[in-house]
């Protein structure tokens, strides 16, 4: 083989494979992993404090993850923390009255939004808004219940992040 | 007294002057980088010599570094109960710091030494000289080549450094320490910015290897055409090279992150 | 006008013309209003003690260096005048044959002798190729085409050179000692070509050298230079007959002359501390 051309050939290698590396690390391994590939729909939902939650969080149904959270905003009539939440339109069938609940993975983890499903024959669609909602439980608040005595049972059910309240 | 202060600041002045004139053959060099574009076989050539011949240290070392602070990160999380994280800061501990500026070392170590001896090795048996009477520019022929060649390679080494790094990070993590897959995985990438963690890492890499590739040429470019002088140079390559490298690290951290 | 550039290639002026060149370099005077001029289709031998600036001569020639006065004309044109552009295209009509030869070592001798007409034409390669080889031919290495520079002796690595000096046909080149370390055979081959080239080519030479007995062989002319001035010019039996103190010092080889053997230093005395034993 020609010496220059087998130069080039292996510059070119190493040139594809340095790219191939990049490709890999910016898409499997970062935030763009939770971009849904397919078309969703927004929910919306109301949280007195959202702790922690960023852009981009999962939010999971029984521990599947089936849509990220959207945009965090404050809605400055209610002075709460309004949430859209993007759902993957493959999950079409979820109760319209189920229960949003921000939840910590492990004790130092992310924060991701947990759907407890409802019972009603309605489902959720595009523009609907979730109305039970529980906020983010503050490490300090739990501090405070515990040196109170009150409040044990719960610490105990968010602290495992098992996705059921 | 006035020896004294001489022995003190001398060698300041020196290295002052050193960057100066780093400078100014920078400014040389630029000017020759769009004639230097018009040989692209020897562009291709360089980015074998620094970035294929540089592929396995990388490699191998980021497997090493990888798993070494797999470990390290285990152990300080458990601290707080935090393991969960691990996958995350593994990752944002690559791709943010240790990526870049262990590549650049290396990369000045393996390819930066190899450049400034190779110029000056052409310096010394009238290489360059010839190229002049020949009417071709060195710098446009010699330098900027492997200028474009070290600012094209490191990126990519960068990128194999932290995709090895992740590897031997999840060996130890997941294989060895028992951390769930799942839970190293999906902590990452609910943590992990593709815009402010793995492109901004890249951007560090693309500083880095104009730095290194600049100071390796340039000292090549200007050793004494003799076999100490070339010697000398090749370390001051690896001296310059590290102090920049790592000073420019915290300047770029402070700005870009 | 012998300074303007369109009476190039002009029979009547000299190929080289120093004219009352000066050059100071790191404090030390290299040339003291040096005058020289190079005969069109000659071949003169540049000689002089060590150290007297006959390689940094050359390098005026080519425009590598300037002096501090005078002018420097090749082939009419005034080489310290010229900008890149014509200082190039200069040097591409002027072969330059380095002591180390230069080859380029990333490159075998092929790629080594098609450089300049990769990097200054748009040939086809199929004509580069014939070029390149006729070029080896010339000089008896187109069987080595396809080695490289490390495995070539000293003497191949000078002929590979040449014929990479030659490749553009060029009107003037310039061998900076071109003899040294060669066994017999390989100087006898270089003599050849040498001679070669002047005759059937035509092409000026111009030798800085040290061995007289080649130079003997081979030169029209023999300049030689020392302190910084031509001190002798003429054929080479010419110069070899002694006539002048400098002649006789540099081809009759007495160790005291012009050129001292002793290196300035200051009186023997100071440096052993003799007048303080004597006090």
């Amino acid at each position: 083989m020609n010496p220059r051309r087998s130069y080039a050939a292996g510059t070119g290698l190493f040139i594809l494979l340095g790219f191939a590396a990049l490709a890999y690390l910016a898409t499997q391994t970062t935030s763009l992993v939770n971009f849904q590939s397919g078309p969703t729909y927004d929910v919306t939902a109301e949280f007195t404090n959202i702790g922690g939650l960023k852009d981009r969080a999962p939010v999971k149904l029984a521990g599947v993850r089936i849509g990220t959270v959207e945009a965090v905003k404050l809605d400055q009539k209610s002075m709460d923390a309004k949430v859209t939440m993007a759902i993957s339109d493959r999950y079409n069938e979820i109760p319209a009255d189920s229960y949003a609940k921000i939840m910590t993975s492990g004790l130092l983890g992310d924060q991701f939004i947990s759907i407890s499903p409802g019972g009603s024959p309605r489902n959720l669609k595009n523009g609907s808004m979730l109305e039970n909602t529980q906020s983010a439980l503050q490490l300090e608040d739990l501090i405070g219940k515990f040196l109170t005595g009150s409040g044990g049972s719960r610490t105990k059910s968010s602290g495992t992040g098992s996705g059921t309240p | 007294m006035r020896q004294l202060a001489a022995r003190l600041f001398d060698p300041l002045l020196d290295g002052l002057a050193d960057v100066g004139r780093t400078g100014w053959f920078f400014l040389g060099m630029l000017i020759a980088l769009p004639r230097g574009l018009t040989y692209p076989r020897e562009l291709f050539r360089q980015i074998w010599f620094v970035g294929a011949k540089s592929l396995i240290i990388i490699m191998i070392s980021g497997l090493f570094v990888g798993m070494v602070l797999s470990l390290q990160l285990y152990y300080t999380l458990s601290i707080f109960g935090g393991t969960s994280a691990l996958g995350t800061v593994i990752a944002l501990s690559l791709y943010r710091e240790l990526g870049p500026v262990v590549t650049a070392l290396l990369f000045a170590g393996r390819a930066g030494t190899a450049i400034t001896a190779e110029v000056g090795l052409m310096r010394a048996t009238d290489q360059l000289s010839a190229m002049e009477m020949m009417a071709v520019d060195p710098m446009a022929f010699v330098a900027s080549p492997r200028f474009l060649a070290g600012l094209i390679a490191m990126p990519l080494l960068v990128a194999v450094f932290n995709l090895m790094g992740l590897f031997g990070g999840h060996l130890v993590g997941v294989s060895w320490l028992g951390i769930d897959n799942g839970t190293f995985w999906s902590n990452m990438t609910s943590n992990v910015s593709v815009w402010k963690d793995v492109v901004n890492g890249e951007w560090k890499a693309l500083a880095f290897g104009a730095l290194v590739s600049l100071i390796a040429v340039y000292q090549g470019y200007s050793a004494p055409p003799t076999s100490e002088g070339v010697a000398n140079a090749t370390t001051r390559t690896v001296v310059s090279s590290s102090i920049a490298i790592l000073a420019l690290d915290f300047v770029l951290t402070a700005f870009l992150m | 006008m012998p300074e303007s550039t369109t009476n190039r290639s002009d029979p009547a002026v000299p190929m080289v013309q120093v004219r009352s060149l000066t050059t100071v370099l790191g404090g030390k005077v290299i040339f003291d209003s040096l005058d020289l001029e190079i005969a069109r289709g000659s071949i003169s031998a540049i000689m002089g003690p060590s150290g007297t600036g006959k390689t940094t001569l050359l390098k005026h020639i080519t425009g590598q260096l300037h002096g501090d006065s005078g002018t420097v004309l090749v082939d009419g044109q005034d080489v310290a005048r010229l900008g890149r552009e014509d200082l190039f295209r200069l040097r591409e009509r002027v072969g330059y044959l380095f002591q180390n030869s230069a080859l380029l070592s990333d490159y075998d001798v092929f790629e080594n002798v098609a450089f300049p007409l990769r990097a200054h034409t748009k040939l086809p390669e199929d004509l580069i190729r014939n070029i390149v080889l006729m070029k080896l031919q010339a000089v008896g290495l187109r069987g080595a085409s396809r080695l490289m520079p490390s495995e070539l002796s000293g003497g191949m690595a000078r002929r590979v050179a040449l014929a990479r000096a030659i490749v553009f046909d060029p009107m003037l080149i310039l061998y900076d000692e071109p003899f040294v370390g060669l066994d017999p055979i390989a100087l006898n081959q270089v003599l050849k070509l040498i001679r070669t080239l002047n005759r059937e080519l035509g092409i000026t030479s111009v030798l800085v050298a040290h061995e007289f007995a080649a130079i003997r062989e081979v030169a029209d002319v023999v300049h030689l230079i020392a302190g910084g001035k031509r001190v002798a010019s003429g054929t080479p039996s010419e110069l070899a007959r002694g006539d002048s103190p400098w002649t006789a010092q540099f081809f009759g080889g007495a160790l005291e002359g012009p050129v001292p053997f002793q290196y300035p230093a200051p009186p023997l005395a100071d440096d052993f501390g003799f007048e303080e034993q004597r006090a």
